[in-house]
């Protein structure tokens, strides 16, 4: 920490009311794996000012989302999703000592650029909320409309209760978002979901078990990539992914978050992104019911080069839709099993 | 953008509008009695879906994406976490947020929570008083016991 450094330090914190000393942040610093040094913890502080100190305190070390994190961080402390979901009078009242000692710990771990879902060990994935560890690949919110996708298509094709018996089969689960989501809300059916990392497989194990839905979901350790697979597996309905999709040359430019916390397996799709993808389609080409479909989150450049694929080397499959994400991005592909 | 939406959010102060508006009260189940819930208008909410920047999918990991669900006559805000959300816990959230708002003073959630407040810190002070006294009831017994053993051959 330079003096420098130290100085900019000193003028942010005199700058709140009921300031925080200098002398004090000399001897109480701590420091972080980046040599980034937290804000003194002595003093009492209210959770108002302890939000604009550490957004602060973010933005001067190039952390993304300062204000944001500090929000997320601080209202989880106080037991709530975000900061609006505490009471105004509540925000002014000083921290207690665990809330405080909590707040600077989690705080100087998003120092380190840890993504604030891991930072808090949870997020939200539409209706549901799922604990997340790392390096177990975090949800993306494209994946949440992907799952409205096959919920709308489910619906169109079988009906408003979407029809008796419905098995799926879910590859790349991570920490479990879609097919919980789908078991959230369609009560018959029964998923098989797969990853090839067994961080991904617990944690999807843990997350089911936490939403009591554990007994119509069975999580296999399985890289379709490798394994000789599911000869065990029965046919399904419908198949959906969000596979890894990112070209390897795109990896290097990610965020540090992602970059430093994520498992870059579940993001690297190899030169041209399909790798598993490929993989998924040969799979989907064997296991699927006559008629079932394919629902893969992809990357705006896959469609078109997917489509190719099938129609020259998978008879078996049809390419049915591109559908665009929230941004208008090509994002999702729904195929189908010819009969 | 999403930022900037962020900034205003934060920034919001109380309106002072609140003896203008008098909203049709309904019970509904609270904590464990029922509240008075204020009705919620669907006219007056405004849903905004906030995006974060850059690439997007797997690409991307932002904390900015999620739902903003804005009550229009007072300004007061609830966002979520994710970019489709529960629709009927959000509203719950504002219904809340409001009834704090035109209540002001005499809002019953608030009251509900200063009495769970208040009565942990009665609930302390007797214990502690509780602690006081049998330690001081030990003590005596200690001096007794000693000034009993003094008097020993």
């Amino acid at each position: 920490m330079t003096s420098k450094t130290m100085w900019l330090l000193g003028r942010l914190m005199h700058r709140h009311r009921g300031g925080l000393k200098l002398s004090s942040f000399v001897r109480s610093a701590s420091c972080t794996a980046e040599g980034a040094v937290a804000p003194p913890v002595d003093s009492s502080v209210t959770a108002e000012q302890a939000v604009r100190l550490w957004a602060q305190h973010f933005t001067l070390h190039g952390i993304s989302e300062p204000l944001l994190s500090s929000q997320y961080i601080i209202a989880h402390v106080l037991g709530r999703k975000t900061l609006d979901g505490v009471d105004r009078r509540r925000l002014k009242d000083p921290l207690t000592d665990t809330e405080r000692v909590s707040v600077w710990k989690l705080c100087t771990k998003r120092l380190t650029s840890m993504p604030v879902q891991y930072v808090i060990q949870e997020w939200d994935f539409r209706d549901l909320t799922l604990k997340m560890k790392p390096p177990v690949f975090i949800p993306r919110p494209e994946t949440e409309e992907l799952v409205g996708l096959v919920l709308e298509d489910l619906r169109l094709i079988r009906g408003e209760s979407y029809g008796t018996d419905l098995r799926c089969l879910e590859v790349g689960c991570g920490s479990g978002a879609i097919s919980l989501s789908l078991l959230h809300s369609i009560p018959q059916l029964r998923v098989l979901a797969l990853d090839q990392s067994q961080a991904a497989v617990c944690l999807t194990r843990e997350n089911a078990n936490r939403l009591g839905l554990q007994d119509k979901l069975e999580v296999q350790h399985l890289d379709v990539m490798g394994d000789a697979l599911l000869s065990k597996c029965g046919p399904v309905h419908f198949l959906v992914s969000n596979p890894p999709y990112l070209l390897t040359q795109e990896m290097q430019s990610l965020q540090t978050e992602i970059l430093r916390f994520e498992d870059h397996a579940a993001l690297d799709g190899g030169l041209d992104g399909l790798s598993v993808i490929r993989s998924i389609l040969v799979l989907a080409s064997k296991l699927l019911k006559e008629r079932g479909r394919v629902y893969l989150e992809v990357a705006p450049c896959h469609p078109p080069v997917i489509r190719q694929m099938i129609e020259e080397t998978m008879p078996g499959l049809l390419y049915l839709e591109t559908r665009c994400d929230l941004t208008n991005r090509p994002r999702f592909c729904i195929l189908q099993r010819r009969a | 953008m999403s930022s900037l939406l962020l900034r205003i959010l934060y920034g919001f102060s109380p309106p002072l509008h609140r003896q203008l508006f008098k909203w049709p009260f309904v019970l509904a189940a609270g904590k464990k009695d029922l509240i008075d819930l204020p009705v919620l208008n669907e006219e007056d909410l405004e849903e905004q879906f906030v995006r974060g920047s850059g690439p997007g999918g797997q690409a991307t990991n932002k904390t900015s994406n999620c739902v903003v669900l804005k009550h229009t006559p007072t300004g007061i805000v609830v966002k979520t976490r994710s970019v489709t959300h529960n629709r009927k816990l959000a509203r719950d959230i504002l219904r809340e947020k409001l009834e704090v708002e035109y209540k002001g003073e005499e809002s019953e959630l608030l009251r509900r929570q200063n009495e769970s407040i208040q009565r942990k810190q009665v609930k302390r002070r007797k214990v502690n008083e509780n602690i006081e006294k049998k330690r001081r009831f030990k003590e005596t017994l200690n001096a007794e016991d000693f000034g009993f053993k003094s008097q020993e051959p």
